[in-house]
């Protein structure tokens, strides 16, 4: 069988499968320790303190997700919490430990207690690293490493395997597998202002949903309060975990205000929402930004607790948090939704399974809460490789056939020869400041229409766009050109969504709905690819013991 | 504001010999090199290859050379770099084939990676705890030092200069990340890991500490070797030439103040190899070396005080904890481990 993507999600898919027998082989566009989850810094969450519970973790989760989580995809998620962290600590991560010599906690928005288990400030790194090196050991498993996925293919009414580029000759090679999963992480490049990598262009998505399967809740778009101005780089929530406090430019201690209880632990969406109007309303500094101050805490405790942060504020905003307030805006950072699947990780196609932040089981609503992606990524990994080995040990032998590859580079050639055109990247930037401005945190109608006639034109702009890069080794500039294509596709079906959802609803704002209506809305927004564009239709919520009521915090 | 002046390595794999392109942009004192590279790339010429992805230095990806320097470019601002050398030359990493432009071959730095069994070899003596996490105190995850924090990028690799010189060096990165394994209490490949590396160029690293200065994590890979070497020794004994040659080194200097490398070369490769040495002896008497045994040297004792203050109790309680050997225990010989590297063939169209 087959898995495209290496990052926490696709590993330990394949693990999985290699586990139960199969031979796998993994595509990834990067080097799997380049991929997007060694950025995460906070940590990842597990209900194991002494008064916590998994009871808890699920209420705080599904509250979290504004009731749009499935509460049984939840349940197992929380459940599954404990010995996820356990078994990545014998794989051999390298946790932060309490005094006891157990795992050490700290606090993280949203939840009840200290349930966030760490490895300083660079817990995605630390996980990323273990789980590699344990599939190192694998002989069945195979990593084609820098290999781009152009195509998913879909005959007879199931997957038949993915048709790929090897970025290193240029080559277009068939991949044939009766199961897919498809782990290929974030699309937060359709935003300039993103906590996300640059290789986070939701590529997967979009060769899934062209090939027919459902996407869900795609409208749901996280952005994180505390973001570093112009880079987009995140300042993790660990630094207010750790006691750090956000201030406007009349030194308010603002979040008091919207949050009386949580404060500046309050749930990412309150806290974003909180910035963008202190800012909104003349109370932020002359730069658009609020503070986050960690002064308070000292030299010692900034320097040893929250080691990348210094290093980040020092090098990309010449800022130095022991001494100096770090300027911070809100920026796109975690997109709920994805492809649809059900809590097993199968989608809507057979033979096709997503896990991670490709998928959309969906267990994170319609916000997600901190430290609980990380935790996606393993559980539901694991449970996607276990099924999709399992179909795979049971369906007939699936074939790409040389005309399907040679359809696909086909396709590639055509955008490729074109001899003349816009550049990708002119494009791109335009798609990026659209989102930016018309699709961000605070919606309406107005922005959000515009924003679909301008993603139409965009992508009929794309069909005339010029790769100019004529070479097979390592051309970023084609690569870039396909991402671009994936992104337009994607972000069509954000704004249909949200234009379409007429509440709000955890990150999901409309200034015309302001209120949560759980009479017509407590569903998800399914999308299907059609010639003209997305059509969406609905599935209800999974409720099992929580039923909804308002969030305060 | 600042100009940068660009000069940048491009070589596809058609062109027999690399040229430079040379760029002028303009751009903030704290702008990263990378972000100039991209906008390079957006408005000038698309067909500049390399690698990058998160920006933020963590994924590794766009190890260069700027100005001559193994570096981040997602890190390094142009401000300092042109105030410096009033331009920013920017060549792909050493030591690794070029792919084309600034784009490397790293297969020869992940073939090291591998080859150090970069995972747990599980302690038939401590079984990992069922069903919870293993003991480690805060003091153990000291331990690591810096090691947890390598990003794979492969900077230290491109500058190290014994990698050039013997192609067998494991290099900086590989080794760091063999004492990350050899310090953690729940591996059992102690002894084993160290006697692969001291037969396998750990005694190869000229100590140049270039590595520590390319590192943009402060791994400090040489640091590493240095106490990998201290381990090997207590583990296994001065047993082959690299760690004979490192204490005999120093005894021969507290003797008498001056190498004597006759006694040296004896004293680290036995009689019979210090003899298939004498083509090299004679080679040196030729250029007017002298092999004799000098008398002691004025100042002795400030030698064998330096030395005295280098074996200070507290280093010495610092690296017996680095050691383990209060976390470990005995450790029982293990079964040889079959690294599993090989991968199934590609099936190109077949049914992975
Ligand atoms: C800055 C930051 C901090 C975060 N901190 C936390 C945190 O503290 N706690 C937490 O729980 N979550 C955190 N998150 C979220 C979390 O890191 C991600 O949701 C998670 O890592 C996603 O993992 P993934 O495996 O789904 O995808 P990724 O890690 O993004 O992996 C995607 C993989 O797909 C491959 N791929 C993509 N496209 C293709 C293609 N066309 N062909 C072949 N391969 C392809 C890539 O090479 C890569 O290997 C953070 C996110 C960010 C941006
Ligand atoms: S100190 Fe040793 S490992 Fe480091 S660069 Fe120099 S020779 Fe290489
Ligand atoms: S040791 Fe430092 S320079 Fe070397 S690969 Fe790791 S992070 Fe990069
Ligand atoms: S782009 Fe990731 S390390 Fe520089």
């Amino acid at each position: 069988m087959l898995v495209v993507g290496a990052g926490l999600a696709g590993q330990r898919a394949a693990l999985e499968a290699v586990h139960a027998g199969r031979r796998v082989a993994v595509l990834t566009k990067l080097h799997p320790l380049r991929s997007h989850s060694g950025a995460a810094q906070g940590g990842i969450n597990a209900a194991m303190g002494p008064q916590d519970s998994v009871h808890d973790h699920v209420y705080d989760t599904v509250k979290g997700s504004d009731y749009l989580a499935d509460q049984d995809a939840v349940e197992i998620l929380c459940r599954q919490a404990g010995p996820t962290v356990i078994e990545m600590e014998h794989f051999g991560t390298v946790f932060n430990r309490a005094s006891d010599g157990t795992l050490d906690r700290r606090a993280f928005g949203g939840a009840s207690y200290n349930r966030t288990i760490f490895a300083a400030d660079r817990t995605g790194l630390a996980l990323l690293q273990a789980l590699f090196e344990e599939i190192t050991r694998e002989e069945r498993l195979r990593i084609y490493e820098e290999y781009f996925a152009l195509r998913l293919v879909v005959r007879d009414g199931r997957v038949q395997g993915v048709v790929a580029l090897n970025r290193k000759t240029g080559t277009v090679e068939g991949f044939s597998a009766p199961a897919v999963v498809m782990a290929t992480g974030p699309f937060g490049r359709m935003y300039s202002r993103t906590t996300n990598s640059h290789a986070s262009t939701g590529d997967g998505c979009a060769l899934a949903y062209r090939a027919g399967a459902l996407l869900k809740d795609l409208e749901m778009v996280q952005f994180h309060p505390t973001a570093l101005p112009g880079s987009g780089i995140l300042i993790t929530e660990g630094a207010r975990g750790e006691g750090g406090i956000l201030k406007n430019a009349r030194g308010e201690r603002f979040m008091e205000r919207y949050a009386p209880h949580a404060k500046d632990l309050a749930s990412r969406d309150v806290v974003s929402r909180s910035i963008a109007t202190e800012v909104a309303e003349g109370r932020g500094f002359p730069d658009g930004t609020c503070h986050l101050e960690l002064m308070h805490l000292g030299r010692e405790k900034v320097e040893t607790k929250l080691q990348e942060i210094v290093d980040f504020c020092r090098s990309f905003a010449g800022v130095d948090p022991v001494t100096q307030p770090i300027p911070v805006y809100p920026a796109q950072h975690y997109m709920m939704g994805g492809i649809s699947t059900n809590p097993r990780g199968e989608a809507t196609i057979p033979g096709l399974y997503a896990a991670g932040e490709a998928a959309c089981v969906s267990v994170h609503g319609a916000n997600r809460l901190g430290a609980n992606s990380l935790l996606e990524t393993l559980v539901f990994g694991k449970i996607a490789g276990a099924n999709a080995a399992e179909h795979a040990s049971r369906a007939s032998p699936a074939e790409v056939t040389a005309g399907e590859v040679e359809e696909a580079t086909r396709e590639l050639h055509s955008l490729w020869d074109r001899k003349e055109g816009e550049s990708p990247a002119a494009l791109r930037t335009a798609l990026q400041t659209l989102m930016d401005r018309n699709v961000g945190i605070f919606r309406s109608p107005g922005p959000l229409n515009e924003a679909l006639a301008e993603i139409r034109r965009l992508k009929e702009r794309y069909q005339h766009c010029h790769v100019a890069d004529p070479s097979t080794v390592y051309n970023i500039n084609l690569t870039d050109a396909l991402e671009l294509g994936h992104l337009l596709d994607l972000a069509e079906v954000v704004v249909r969504a949200a234009l379409d959802r007429t509440e709000s609803r955890g990150a999901h704002v409309r200034l015309d709905f302001p209120k949560r209506d759980d009479v017509h809305w407590l569903k998800h927004t399914l999308a299907r690819w059609t010639p003209q564009g997305p059509e969406l239709s609905y599935l209800p919520v999974t409720i099992t013991e929580y039923t909804p009521k308002e969030r305060s915090y | 504001m600042v100009e940068v002046p660009l000069e940048i390595y491009r070589k596809s794999p058609q062109d027999a010999a690399p040229h430079y392109d040379r760029f002028q942009i303009e751009v903030e004192e704290h702008t990263p090199v990378l972000t100039v590279l991209l906008k390079v790339r957006d408005e000038i010429d698309p067909t500049l290859s390399l690698r990058y992805s998160c920006r933020q230095a963590i994924c590794g990806s766009c190890a260069m050379r700027i100005n001559g320097k193994s570096r981040l470019a997602c890190r390094t601002p142009v401000g300092p770099e042109v105030r410096l050398r009033g331009r920013i030359r920017i060549d792909p990493m050493g030591n690794q084939p070029v792919l084309r432009d600034l784009v490397v071959d790293q297969k020869p730095f992940w073939d090291r990676y591998y080859a150090v069994k970069p995972y747990l070899i599980p302690d038939p003596a401590h079984p990992l705890p069922e069903g919870r996490e293993s003991p480690m105190s805060p003091e153990q995850v000291e331990q690591f030092r810096e090691t947890p924090r390598c990003i794979s990028c492969a900077s230290c690799y491109s500058a190290c200069p014994a990698i050039a010189s013997d192609p067998s060096f494991l290099g900086p990165m590989a080794l760091a990340k063999l004492y990350r394994f050899a310090v953690d209490p729940r591996d059992g490949g102690y002894t084993q890991r160290l006697q692969a590396v001291q037969n396998q160029g750990l005694w190869l690293c000229l100590r140049c500490n270039l590595c520590v200065e390319a590192c943009p994590k402060d791994v400090r890979p040489a640091e590493r070797i240095v106490d990998l070497k201290w381990m090997a020794n207590q583990e296994l004994g001065a047993r082959e030439p690299g760690s004979r040659h490192a204490i005999r080194f120093a005894s021969n200097l507290t003797e008498g103040g001056l190498l004597n490398e006759r006694r040296l070369a004896v004293d680290t490769l036995g009689l019979g190899g210090s003899l298939r040495q004498l083509p090299k002896a004679i080679a040196m008497m030729r250029k007017g070396r002298s092999l004799r045994r000098h008398p002691p040297i004025q100042g002795l004792n400030e030698v064998q005080a330096i030395y005295q203050a280098l074996d200070r109790p507290e280093d010495l309680a610092h690296r017996e904890r680095q050691k383990g050997a209060d976390v470990k225990g005995p450790r029982p010989p293990l079964p040889p481990k079959a690294t599993t590297q090989s991968a199934p063939p590609p099936s190109k169209g077949g049914s992975p």
